[in-house]
């Protein structure tokens, strides 16, 4: 059943007599559209990296970040729109900072996704507003270990070993399951990111990207932090290497 | 700073105390809590045999001092909490997650609160633990920590007693030792000796009835009588 | 603005507390509200719990209420005993009732000792000890039977037997050397009955009579002046004057009841009489 014309797309308070919210399925639509974010969750830590699309060269390098810090040692990786990802985390923050204030020790990822699921599922309930255009990658470790988690437009999340959302999934998804993550170390990891995001740009329909990393592990403590200038050149460097040996 | 000792004044005129020796001690596997059960109203004992060892969690428990319907009503507040958290995070909560409630409590009201409260746990995070939140509303993990009126009388004795690895047993015995000590020096502290051991495993619960209680010197009864007369007669050790 | 102006319909109010802690403290004496000296018991036996009470009601030196009722209705098997403030006993074991009672349709069960317990305990400590009242709260209910007592700031303790009250010395000792677990019914009336005496005839703040009350699974029995021991006896002389005692000069009787004729009056002409349909 197509929607268009029929109406039940016009409000996310309304299902489809097929028992679809349509608006649900177009925000998802606006992360497939986006540049690519990518999780792995591995031995010791946890990487995220976002193929950051740049529409202007006169963009200042760096601007625009799609992966944001919500806590010492959670980070979040967005894709679709980017102001929808910003006000997400900013939300993620707040959700984070209450867990503190009422327990005194960081949030557990799996309690922070859970309340972010359930903020993200009430902009899918009234008419007044619009779902969220992003999914979000969540990565962290805490006192169960390395986890990431991704939020969906709908609400609902789940947890991952690795996780890839926005154009380039499907290739992404492909390329994560070839590896063995539960045996790869944080800094293998990252060397993988780099060079899957590299992978899965498509050169032919958007020229520029900015790659964007950061990680959690043991070398980090445990803080989300962006990965460091050398260890970031190598391997945007070896990525670039192996696009061209493979191509 | 008056740490453990419970002031008075601070106490509503016939309110209910806990007069209250307090204590709970770490150990390789597990936390003993244990508390004598004396609680009154001014002079008069209105329970003889309190259990001031409150359930808290599944592995959980607090030693509570001070006001009784102060701690009570804390504790079941926090007792609430944890059952709302352990719904909303599908597992039991940590030591640590328990004391920083009843922490936020007692710092939040301390003007309106007297309540000095021991909490003993185990978890699978960090296995045993012991946090002490004294009348302030101040949190402080400790290996081993005493409460209540009784507990000025024995500090010297922890302090001097208590050794790092012990096993269940000697940890039992040290507990019962120290409350017993301070039971016999403080008038407010008496009774029976309420004990809980909390494992992995659960939680196992002792008694030592008032009569049965560890002692020490006592004079005679302990030394019996002098072998041979004394010339000269040394103090609390009358001649028969 | 309006806020502070407005005042509430009911329940405390302590705008004039720190002002009369001040008078107080000058030496101006305040009003003393009506206390039940009291002596109240509870005793748990074979097959549930027995309640007790005095019935005298204190206001200072003076006897208030010769035969007053301190043995309240929470439910069909949970009652409550009173000490303290007269009207905040009262108020208070109403108000937990009527809530017991609305809890009870609203989950289709019978109703919990430790429900009401939990009930009256909050709303004590929520008010901080200025609702003056000391509990003995008793009832036999799906879990079995079980026996509180629940001080003013809001504490409780669970014990087999309990006493309250300015008597609750006199009636401990009674029970310190009475009781015993799986009393008999009676045994437990008789030692409840032996609690409550002792503070009627060695407690100043308790007197009169005896009221118990007996919970079981099945039912309860209020009994109520259960023992009368402090029945007035008739006067063995009269000390009223005989008639004629005082001397008279005339005398005179008077028609006390006034009457009058009252006629209705005649309806003016053109106007008309009032519809009264």
């Amino acid at each position: 059943m197509t929607s268009i014309g029929t109406g039940y797309d016009l409000s996310a308070s309304t299902y489809s007599p097929d028992g679809r919210i349509f608006q649900v399925e177009y925000a998802n639509k606006a992360v497939d559209n986006s540049g690519t974010a990518i999780g792995l969750r591995v031995k010791d830590g946890v990487v995220l990296a976002v193929e950051k699309l740049v529409h202007s060269k006169l963009l200042v390098p760096g601007a625009n970040r799609r992966i944001q810090t919500v806590d010492r040692h959670i980070g979040l990786a967005s894709s679709g729109l980017l102001a929808d990802g910003r006000h997400l985390a900013n939300r993620a923050r707040d959700e984070a900072a209450n867990f503190r204030d009422n327990y005194r020790e960081p949030a557990p990822l799996k309690a922070l996704a859970d309340r972010l699921g359930l903020y993200v599922q009430a902009y899918t309930l009234y008419s007044s507003v619009r779902p969220f255009g992003c999914s979000a990658i969540l990565g962290s470790i805490d006192k169960d270990g390395p986890s990431i988690y991704v939020i969906e437009p709908s609400g609902v999340f789940y947890g991952y070993h690795g996780a890839a959302v926005g154009k380039g999934r499907q290739l992404a998804k492909t390329e994560l399951e070839k590896l063995k993550l539960s045996e790869l170390t944080t800094r293998e990891a990252v060397f993988e990111a780099a060079r899957i995001i590299h992978l899965v740009h498509d050169d032919a329909k958007e020229k520029e990207f900015e790659l964007e990393m950061s990680w959690i592990g043991d070398e980090t403590n445990g803080r989300h932090v962006p990965v460091p200038q050398d260890l970031f050149e190598e391997a945007d460097r070896k990525a670039k290497e192996a696009l061209e040996n493979f191509e | 700073m008056n740490m453990n000792t419970i002031d008075l004044d601070r106490l509503k005129t016939g309110e209910v105390n806990l007069g209250t020796s307090i204590m709970a001690v770490q150990f390789e596997g597990g936390v003993v809590v244990g508390a004598d059960s004396r609680t009154t109203t001014g002079s008069y004992i209105a329970n003889r045999v309190t259990d001031k060892l409150t359930y808290i969690h599944d592995r959980i428990y607090c030693c509570r001092s001070g006001s009784a319907a102060d701690t009570q009503a804390i504790a079941d507040v926090v007792h609430m909490a944890l059952q709302q958290f352990t719904q909303a995070n599908g597992g039991p909560p940590s030591v640590h997650i328990a004391a920083t409630l009843f922490e936020s409590i007692c710092y939040a009201n301390k003007d309106a609160l007297s309540a000095g409260i021991i909490i003993g746990g185990w978890d699978k995070e960090v296995g045993p633990s012991v946090y002490n939140i004294p009348l302030g509303g101040g949190l402080f993990r400790q290996p081993w920590a005493i409460g209540g009126s009784g507990s000025t009388y024995v500090y010297g004795y922890c302090d001097a007693t208590y050794k790092e690895g012990w096993g269940r047993d000697e940890t039992i015995q040290f507990v019962k030792n120290t409350l017993s000590l301070a039971m016999s020096r403080d008038g407010s502290s008496g009774g029976v000796i309420r004990v809980a051991v909390i494992t992995e495993d659960g939680v196992e619960r002792l008694f030592v009835p008032g009569n049965e209680l560890p002692t020490f010197w006592e004079g005679l009864e302990v030394l019996g009588k002098p072998a041979k007369p004394l010339g000269v007669v040394p103090m609390a050790i009358e001649p028969l | 603005m309006s806020a502070a102006i407005h005042t509430p319909t009911s329940g405390f109010d302590f705008s004039n507390a720190n002002r009369n802690a001040f008078l107080e403290s000058k030496g101006v004496k305040m009003p003393k509200a009506t206390s039940t000296g009291t002596t109240i018991v509870g005793c748990l036996f074979k097959d549930g719990i027995v309640l007790g009470a005095d019935t005298r009601a204190t206001a200072g030196p003076i006897v208030a209420d010769k035969n007053c009722e301190k043995i309240h209705y929470i439910s069909e098997s949970i009652r409550c005993c009173g000490a303290g403030t007269a009207a905040d006993t009262e108020f208070i074991t109403a108000l937990i009732s009527s809530n017991i009672e609305l809890h009870a349709l609203s989950t289709g069960r019978k109703p919990r000792v430790v429900t009401a317990m939990t009930m009256l305990k909050q709303r004590l400590f929520q008010h901080q000890g200025q609702i003056g009242a000391a509990l003995v709260l008793g009832g036999v209910d799906a879990t079995g039977a079980h026996l509180f007592t629940i001080h003013p700031h809001g504490s409780t303790d669970k014990l087999p037997y309990v006493t309250m009250g300015s008597g609750s010395l006199a009636a401990m000792a009674v029970f310190e050397s009475g009781w015993r677990p799986n009393l008999e019914r009676e045994e437990a009336l008789q030692l409840v009955v032996a609690a409550i005496s002792a503070g009627i005839f060695n407690d100043l703040g308790s007197g009169s009579n005896v009221d118990a009350c007996v919970i079981t699974a099945t039912h309860a029995e209020m009994l109520r002046n259960y023992v009368m021991p402090n029945v007035r006896v008739e006067k063995e002389r009269k000390y009223g004057f005989r008639q004629g005692t005082t001397a008279w000069t005339r005398e005179k009787v008077r028609e006390m009841i006034v009457s009058e004729e009252i006629r209705p009056r005649a309806v003016a002409p053109g106007g008309e009489a009032m519809d009264t349909s």
